[in-house]
């Protein structure tokens, strides 16, 4: 094994500059400056934010090129760096990646931060063993449709927030135990979500078979269908190298891999530190999807009805309409990211932002505590969603990361009109068709939803259209 | 694995860029590009204020054990101290802080604590308490664990003569369908015999428990010749399921010696493995054994320090399966370690306890080595910094001693490398002769500012009930992606020292592995799923492992 380390890719990563776009007007490449972390310290002020945000939209908006290291002859698309035993035949490749030019090029509908439509499905595998699949088979890998991110940052603080309650409980439950010589048998619950119990010993062992919908280090990992992407640094980083075999260091660089150029396509430091944090900046602000009020009166009337429906229904079981959340502080990196994802401490500093200072979060209603009421109808808590009768969304072969082929993270109804096509591949046309597809843990509702007359299920896909993603 | 030429291995040197974590200063060796451990002495702050001292006969020896010896988990701190009493330090360190030790008296006879050599823990009457094996220069001792620390001699008990040698090696296996351990001691000079000291190694002692209701070790078995050997481990050096014995022996002493493999079956006397079998004589100036699969392909490898060169044997892929053929790749992976690497002493180091370990938690065994001039020897290097060798993505090794901060001029003996303040990181304690015992405690990746956060990592504890409770002889295989790590759970080897608790394990960046467990008698586990950063209980029949947090 050699090191490569192309003086030019030297010199890319250590003449930082301020803009993560421009460079020359006829260079081919997307990525003019790297965006240097060291200038990411402690709290940003709105301009420094605002910046940041711009390069982040830059990175994501950008299709990046040969010259910039696109492609990964021979790494796979695993979130651990895996090196590919032969050289990958094609730059792209739609089912094992990479798959597209841009961040953008899916997450676009309707706009940029979106989701995207049926063909910008991406194909899910571990990578290990199989980083050439051609085929669709679902025995190889899980298809799934491309998520939006609108109202993301509010969402990981959210997570921040619950997993840190969910551990306090544990930790508060360990001390009882210890103090009392006496095994304790909690409830976990946080922001009015419930994630089962656990019971803690007196010797300080823990007991985590009767949790319910979170992973059993009592971290909400809440991207991703399945919700199993902690933060979106993580996402970042592993949908850059899956989706354009864009390398962050933080994960492929020498300091994990030994290699400078882990994907041996010639261009080391492909990503840095500050390009990650820029297109978590730019994620983290996105306007969140909001309600809106139809001109329309006879739509007004229906989604009126409709919201009581959706009560009725117990949709808000799982699909809560609002969760509180206390701070609105964004530190980046997060706390709760492992190694291989840019941690706090591993830089002197790390960045801090206020959300409260963006117009949209400042609309946001407020409850009786003062914490904003996030409105993404979701609960950050993963379900079952088949059963033997109702199997559609049940059509995975592939657990991933733990987690079984028939269990997923509710989806955030929140920007659910402009997102269609539904269900996690993206194959469900209509609202209507992925409520009768609900079984599982939604098996009642979606059941009651069937029983309803064709004028109450009207109203409240009248009232789910009212959920949009508006600039 | 593509062989690397020390070319290469320079080449890369120069290649490596500095990492970007601040730090220019041109007395250091450039940093390598992974986590350079932080080891910060904190002996005295911690409450260690240990010497293992003594004449000739406590030249070598002083060994250290680590191990829980009151229920909580912590590990535990055991000292030889030559003539000086053997000492036991409390661990009353808090999570993530600054380690903190109770001294204590082992609570036995004076005289037992005295003249002791090295020091092993292991459960040998499957009580739940750990057990600690005093090697002594004379009479062995077993000491039988009891609640809170509490030690007595067990030597009745367990039908134990310690016998009169000077003994300085130790490593116990169960074998299969017995109770209680096998216990082999390996022993030095013998002083009494006629033209002492050369030439006149002392036999070897293999005690097999016989089958009662409880420990009794009255059959001893001679293990001859002996070598004069400073170390020895059970290894199942060919994933036979039975593991043999393998011992290293100090050529200074012996004559028509050389490192030695014992077979031992259940239920048969031990036998050398021979040149009809492929053994190939090594002399060396056997010090210290470490087994590490460092390639997780099942087949170990060993470090076998000694004076000058250390030996990184690997079974010869090229050779008729079944047969022990060792070949030396220390040279082509860099570990040879063979004089100091600061300082202007060209001389050669004198090695001692070896440790396979992952200090950084990168994923990839490290190698550590005690080093120290054996008092005055004027051949060989008189300031001989411990080792620390960072294994390299290539297979390869990189020397961070002084990066790290461990090169303290003192006489390195025996050594142990544990979590003890259970952060994760694999903390370390080395016994120096004629010096304070140096408590290193692992602060993280060394920056410019202080520590990082290194690797990911998974510390794990073995249960099962009846014999052998904490599973010796176990292995286990944590998986992640493509990359299997495997560790052994054992008693013996090092120099005088060893570990029993949680094993750690560094995942670099997995962020969660499934684990899988081979227990003792070859029963595989089902697989378990856990996340990083956590400590570990699997117990042998459940489906599920536990996770446990310290306080």
């Amino acid at each position: 094994m050699q090191y490569r380390f192309p003086l030019l890719a030297v010199a890319m990563i250590t003449g930082f500059a301020a803009s993560a776009g421009a460079g020359e007007p006829w260079s081919e490449k997307a990525i003019g400056t790297h965006v240097s972390q060291s200038t990411l310290v402690g709290p940003l002020s709105a301009e420094q934010l605002q910046q940041l945000v711009e390069q982040g939209e830059v990175l994501f908006t950008a299709k990046f090129t040969d010259d910039d290291g696109v492609g990964r002859p021979m790494a796979t698309q695993a979130i651990i760096p895996t090196k590919r035993k032969r050289p990958a035949p094609q730059l792209f490749q739609r089912l094992a990646g990479s798959d597209s030019n841009a961040c953008s090029s899916c997450h676009n509908d309707p706009l940029p931060g979106g989701a995207g439509d049926l063909v910008t499905n991406v194909f899910v595998s571990e990578g290990f063993t199989n980083p050439d699949f051609d085929t669709t088979d679902p025995q190889f890998s899980n298809e799934r449709n491309t998520n939006h991110l609108m109202g993301a940052g509010l969402v990981e603080l959210l997570a921040r927030e619950m997993s840190a309650d969910l551990q306090s409980q544990r930790r508060a439950a360990l001390k009882t135990a210890r103090a009392s010589g006496a095994a304790q048998a909690i409830d976990l619950n946080t922001k009015g979500v419930s994630f089962g119990s656990l019971t803690a010993h007196p010797d300080g062992m823990v007991d985590v078979s009767r949790l319910d919908g979170i992973d059993t280090d009592l971290v909400i990992r809440p991207f991703s269908q399945k919700g199993v992407i902690t933060s979106l640094r993580q996402f970042t980083v592993n949908a850059l190298n899956h989706h354009h075999g864009m390398q962050a260091t933080e994960r492929f660089g020498p300091r994990w891999t030994g290699d400078a150029d882990f994907d041996a396509d010639g261009v080391a430091g492909e990503i840095t530190e500050g390009d990650v944090s820029a297109l978590v900046a730019w994620q983290a602000t996105r306007k969140a999807p909001h309600r809106i009020q139809p001109d329309n009166t006879t739509w007004q009337t229906l989604a009126i009805r409709g919201d009581g429906i959706f009560d009725d229904l117990d949709c808000g079981q799982c699909h809560r309409r609002a969760l509180p959340l206390n701070d609105l502080t964004f530190a980046d990196p997060g706390p709760f990211d492992a190694a291989g994802t840019l941690r706090p401490g591993e830089r002197e500093t790390g960045a801090v932002y206020d959300l409260s200072d963006l117009p949209w979060v400042a609309a946001l209603p407020r409850d009786a505590n003062g914490a904003v009421m996030v409105p993404l109808f979701g609960d950050l808590k993963r379900h079952r969603i088949a059963d033997q009768q109702v199997t559609e969304l049940g059509n995975e072969l592939l657990g991933q990361r733990f987690v079984d082929r028939d269990v997923f993270m509710t989806s955030e109804l929140w920007g659910i009109a402009s997102t269609a096509p539904y269900g996690h591949r993206g194959d469900l046309t209509t609202l209507d068709r992925v409520i009768r597809a609900h079984g599982g843990d939604a098996r009642d509702s979606r059941d009651q939803y069937i029983a309803l007359d064709q004028d109450d299920r009207t109203a409240l896909i009248a009232f789910l259209k009212t959920l949009v993603i508006e600039p | 694995m593509k062989k690397v030429t020390t070319g290469t291995i320079a080449a890369i040197a120069v290649l490596i860029p500095l990492h970007a974590i601040g730090e220019t200063d041109p007395a250091r060796p450039a940093m390598p590009p992974m986590d350079v451990p932080l080891m910060n002495e904190q002996a005295r702050s911690a409450g260690v204020n240990h010497v293992y001292s003594g004449p000739w006969e406590f030249f070598v020896g002083g060994g250290a054990a680590s191990f829980d010896c009151n229920g909580d988990r912590f590990p535990d701190l055991a000292l030889a101290g030559g003539e000086n009493p053997a000492r036991l330090f409390v661990n009353r360190s808090n999570p993530g802080g600054q380690l903190s030790f109770e001294s204590r008296e082992l609570g036995i006879a004076p005289e037992d604590a005295k003249n002791v050599t090295g020091l092993y823990p292991i459960d040998i009457d499957n009580d739940g308490f750990r057990d600690l094996v005093l090697l002594r220069v004379g009479r062995n001792i077993l000491l039988k664990g009891g609640p809170d620390c509490t030690f007595e001699n067990a030597g009745r008990a367990f039908a134990f003569d310690g016998g009169r040698a000077w003994t300085t090696a130790f490593a116990a296996t169960f074998e299969n369908g017995q109770a209680y351990p096998t216990l082999a001691f390996g022993n030095y000079v013998d002083r009494t015999a006629p033209g002492s000291p050369w030439g006149t190694c002392h036999d070897n002692v293999l005690m097999r428990p016989s089958a009662t209701e409880n420990p009794d070790y009255s059959e001893p078995e001679i293990l001859s010749p002996g070598h004069c050997s400073l170390s020895m481990i059970f290894t199942d050096w060919n994933r036979s399921g039975t593991p043999a014995l393998r011992v290293t022996n100090d050529r200074h002493y012996y004559r028509d010696g050389e490192e030695q493999l014992w077979r031992v079956d259940p239920g048969k006397p031990p036998r050398l493995y021979r040149r009809s079998d492929g053994w190939k004589r090594v002399n060396i100036w056997g010090m210290g054994i470490a087994e590490g699969d460092i390639d997780a392909d099942g087949y170990p490898e060993y470090a076998l320090t000694s004076m000058g060169d250390t030996k990184l044997q690997t079974l010869d892929e090229d050779v008729e399966e079944g047969r022990p053929v060792y070949r030396d790749i220390a040279f082509e992976r860099n570990a040879t370690a063979h004089r100091p690497y600061v300082g202007d002493d060209l001389k050669p180091s004198t090695g001692w306890h070896s440790e396979f370990a992952d200090v950084n938690n990168d994923g990839l065994l490290d190698l550590f080595i005690a080093k120290g001039n054996v008092e005055q020897m004027p051949d060989f290097a008189a300031f001989d910094p411990d080792n620390l060798l960072l294994g390299q993505h290539d297979g390869t090794f990189v020397e961070v001693g002084a990066l790290s901060g461990i090169d303290l001029d003192r006489r390195g003996r025996g050594a142990v490398l544990a979590d003890f303040d259970m952060d994760g990181a694999l903390d370390l304690v080395v016994v120096n002769r004629e010096a304070p015992t140096s408590v290193f405690r692992n602060q993280g990746g060394r920056t410019s500012w202080g520590a990082r956060p290194m690797g990911n990592w998974l510390q794990i504890e073995l249960q099962q009930d009846g014999a052998n409770r904490n599973a010796v002889g176990a292995t286990i295989l944590v998986k992640s992606g493509n990359a299997t790590r495997l560790r052994k759970v054992q008693a013996g080897g090092g120099h005088a020292s060893s570990h029993a608790g949680f094993i750690h394990v560094g995942t670099g960046v997995a962020e969660r592995a499934q684990i899988r467990v081979q227990w003792p008698d070859g029963e595989w586990s089902p697989a378990y799923r856990v996340f990083a950063n956590n400590f570990v209980v699997i117990k042998r029949g459940q489906s599920e492992a536990h996770y446990w947090y310290p306080q």
